[in-house]
């Protein structure tokens, strides 16, 4: 099969996952009560109309009244079309909210994700270089301050420090500001730098210690009887088969980092991005918009995972394509 | 081989384990200096147990074109011994005294990137296990690259074309077509091929091998053996050979070196000291090899099925010599003092065993009596300082 066809299975299977996805979501809605069909109902009963015609013309209007095959086509096509409805709470269409949103996220998780790629490995690679000595206690503690501190409380106690008593930072953030300008890059440095920590914590750990079975291994004494320098004994012979098995859960971790502690940051910072956005959607039963973020998330989720499927199978050169299963 | 007449050197009186022992032709010569002098060569590594002797002031001597084996038991120090040579032990918590002269040049007082430039150029190491020698990740041909490259400037096409050569040369079949291949692409025999073509890149002159062929099932352990030979010849190599395994020993080497927890027992040409083994632990060893245990009744050996006890606490060696707690022949006055100084006992033959004086013979050894084979060693001690005496 080779890696090519490896990976044409493997994204046609990501796409599988993610109809699969729309198809539960589908399911729960159509089996949930409409929101806005009770309200009907509600509303004609209180105007002294009758609730049953009233709900009869919320569905027709609703279009809930089509067969359920109908209903699921409908939806089908209008997740991947990307008409995901019009939000209420932001009177605009779903797209452009999430959109805009999204501008705002990426300006930070961008930075933010590139910064833990690259420091964890290395900052866990030197630490296990340097085993049991002051630098890798050094590291490890900053590893675990930054895994233990809850980002928004960290992220409250710097804007404090940096933004009310030195006054270098804005302490709302200015929507304002273009996006490439050394200003923007001032005041979404502190919470990029609370994110990092709070991520390279878990990564720098994983890193040091899978690195550690591999600076004893005797490929390390191979390189070191070759005459190999150490740095370029650690760069490409513990850094690169340590990337194997970090591969597998570095997505997992800034997924995990990217749904939870950015929402808690963005309230922190006021930064309008997509966790503040679904926070506001929820609490005002945007049902559309909710529905949105969340098929975001989860497609993140997906092509998250296919990353990291693609990366193990390139970086690990002992997989066999040939008798792989997905 | 240019080793002292038996009688002729100090022999016993002064030559202690770290003093001018080994070899006649060490420390004193200014031309034709071996290709590798070690003298008191002392590894020790510090352990929360307290200070742990790996290789205990150990002489030895490799010339070119001359295989010489380190023989002994699992932890009788010998992978420490040879890979203390040029500092592939970590420092700290290893710690590597004494003298290593390669060529007449001093490598311990090296710096770290000087003594780097020995590694894999003059001196090159061939290591027990070839499943994990070779770095998963990587082309066979790219660590080969690797290895040239880091001793010398060539272009990657140059590189690429002499490794090619010498997986060829090394007997892999398809070399051209394989280069690309990774390790785990590679039989086992195959890839302590492509770990001896790696030590050839930059044409060494001394290969230490350690344990090269434990790894490897018999057939292809013969293979191994065989191609070794054929470089020693080929490129004038001085190998030094370290094995746990007898019948390895009797293959390959010129000169064997019998080491018990760090320190020389006995060395010799190998035919004198697997026909005349002179050194009750030798002795042992030798009659662990099956078909042997006829040959040692001959010299008054009567070790059998194995050797009792196992290796002291290498935290606390014991006084005196260290095979003496398993010995059967040892007797009170092997436990005093430091380990006996070497003495000759044929032809560059020369064994650290009290039982032997200056020029004996290697079959001078004292037969055990029957008890004292069997009983409490502390019991039979008087018994045998009988025996002893009478000589």
């Amino acid at each position: 099969m080779g890696v090519a066809g490896y990976v044409a299975l493997r994204v046609g299977w990501a796409a599988v996952v993610s109809v699969i996805i729309v198809t539960v979501t589908f399911g729960l809605l159509a089996a949930a009560p409409n929101p806005s069909v009770q309200q009907a109902a509600t509303q004609a009963a209180l105007e002294g109309g009758d609730p049953q015609e009233a709900v009869e013309r919320e569905r027709q209007l609703r279009g809930l009244d089509e067969p359920l095959h109908v209903r699921y086509l409908d939806f089908l096509t209008g997740v991947y079309t990307l008409e995901w409805g019009w939000s209420e709470y932001r009177s605009q269409p779903v797209t452009t909210a999430l959109a805009d949103a999204v501008l705002y996220t990426a300006q930070y998780s961008i930075p933010w994700t590139i910064l833990t790629v690259l420091f964890g490995p290395l900052i866990g690679v030197y630490s296990a270089a340097n085993m049991y000595t002051w630098r890798d206690h050094a590291a490890t503690g900053f590893a675990f301050f930054g895994y233990a501190i809850p980002n928004f409380f960290f992220g409250i106690i710097l804007l404090l420090i940096f933004g009310v008593w030195l006054e270098w930072i804005p302490i709302v953030f200015r929507t304002e500001v273009p996006a490439f300008s050394l200003a923007n890059a001032r005041q979404l440095a502190i919470p990029v730098f609370v994110l990092v920590t709070g991520s390279i914590g878990a990564i720098m750990r994983v890193s040091r210690n899978e690195s550690a079975a591999f600076r004893n291994a005797t490929f390390m004494k191979t390189a070191k009887a070759k005459g190999v320098s150490p740095l370029r004994a650690y760069a490409y012979h513990v850094m690169r088969p340590t990337l194997v098995p970090l591969s597998t859960t570095l997505v997992g971790q800034l997924l995990a980092i990217f749904l939870g502690s950015s929402l808690l940051v963005e309230v922190v910072f006021g930064i309008p991005g997509l966790g503040r956005l679904t926070f506001n959607a929820l609490v005002a039963q945007d049902t559309n918009l909710v529905l949105g973020s969340t098929l975001l998330f989860t497609f993140l989720a997906v092509v998250g995972n296919l990353l990291e499927d693609l990366a193990f199978t390139v970086l690990d050169p002992r997989i066999s394509y040939d008798d792989r299963e997905l | 081989m240019t080793d002292n007449g038996s009688g002729a050197t100090a022999d016993g009186s002064g030559a202690t384990a770290d003093g001018s022992g080994a070899t006649a032709d060490g420390s004193g010569a200014t031309t034709d200096d071996p290709l590798l002098a070690v003298e008191g060569l002392r590894t020790t590594f510090e352990t929360e147990a307290g200070d742990l002797v790996a290789v205990d002031g150990i002489d030895f001597t490799v010339e070119r074109g001359e295989t010489v084996c380190l023989v002994g038991e699992s932890g009788s120090g010998k992978t420490v011994a040879v890979e203390s040579l040029t500092g592939l032990i970590d420092q700290p918590p290893g710690r590597i005294e004494g003298s290593v002269r390669f060529r007449g040049a001093e490598l311990t007082a090296l710096p770290p990137k000087a003594l780097r430039r020995h590694r894999g150029a003059s001196i090159a190491y061939v290591f027990q296990n070839p499943q994990d020698a070779l770095n998963h990740c990587y082309t066979v041909g790219w660590q080969l690259i690797e290895a040239i490259q880091v001793h010398e400037d060539v272009s990657d096409a140059a590189a690429r074309a002499r490794a090619i050569d010498l997986l060829d040369t090394v007997g892999v079949p398809d070399p051209a077509g394989r280069i690309d291949e990774y390790p785990h692409q590679f039989s086992g025999g195959e890839k302590q091929r492509v770990m001896i073509a790696m030590a050839l890149v930059t044409e060494p002159d001394l290969l230490v091998a350690d344990e090269p062929t434990t790894a490897l099932d018999v057939t292809t352990q013969a293979g191994i053996l065989q191609l070794l030979d054929d470089l020693k010849a080929e490129y004038g190599l001085g190998v030094l050979f370290v094995t746990h395994d007898l019948a390895t020993v009797s293959q390959i080497a010129d000169r064997v070196v019998v080491l018990y927890a760090g320190t020389v027992m006995e060395r010799g040409p190998v035919v004198d000291v697997f026909e005349r083994p002179a050194h009750p632990y030798t002795r042992a060893l030798l009659a662990c090899l099956p078909g042997r245990e006829s040959d040692l009744d001959a010299v008054g050996g009567a070790e059998r099925g194995g050797i009792a006890g196992s290796l002291p606490d290498p935290t606390a060696p014991p006084d005196g010599c260290r095979f003496a707690p398993r010995c059967a022949h040892a007797e009170s006055a092997c436990s005093t003092g430091d380990q006996p100084p070497e003495v000759a006992v044929g032809d560059g033959h020369r064994v650290s065993c009290i039982h032997y004086d200056p020029g004996d013979d290697p079959s001078a050894l004292p037969d055990p009596t029957e008890s004292a084979a069997e009983a409490e060693r502390s019991s039979v001690e008087s018994a045998r300082q009988d025996v002893i005496g009478d000589e």
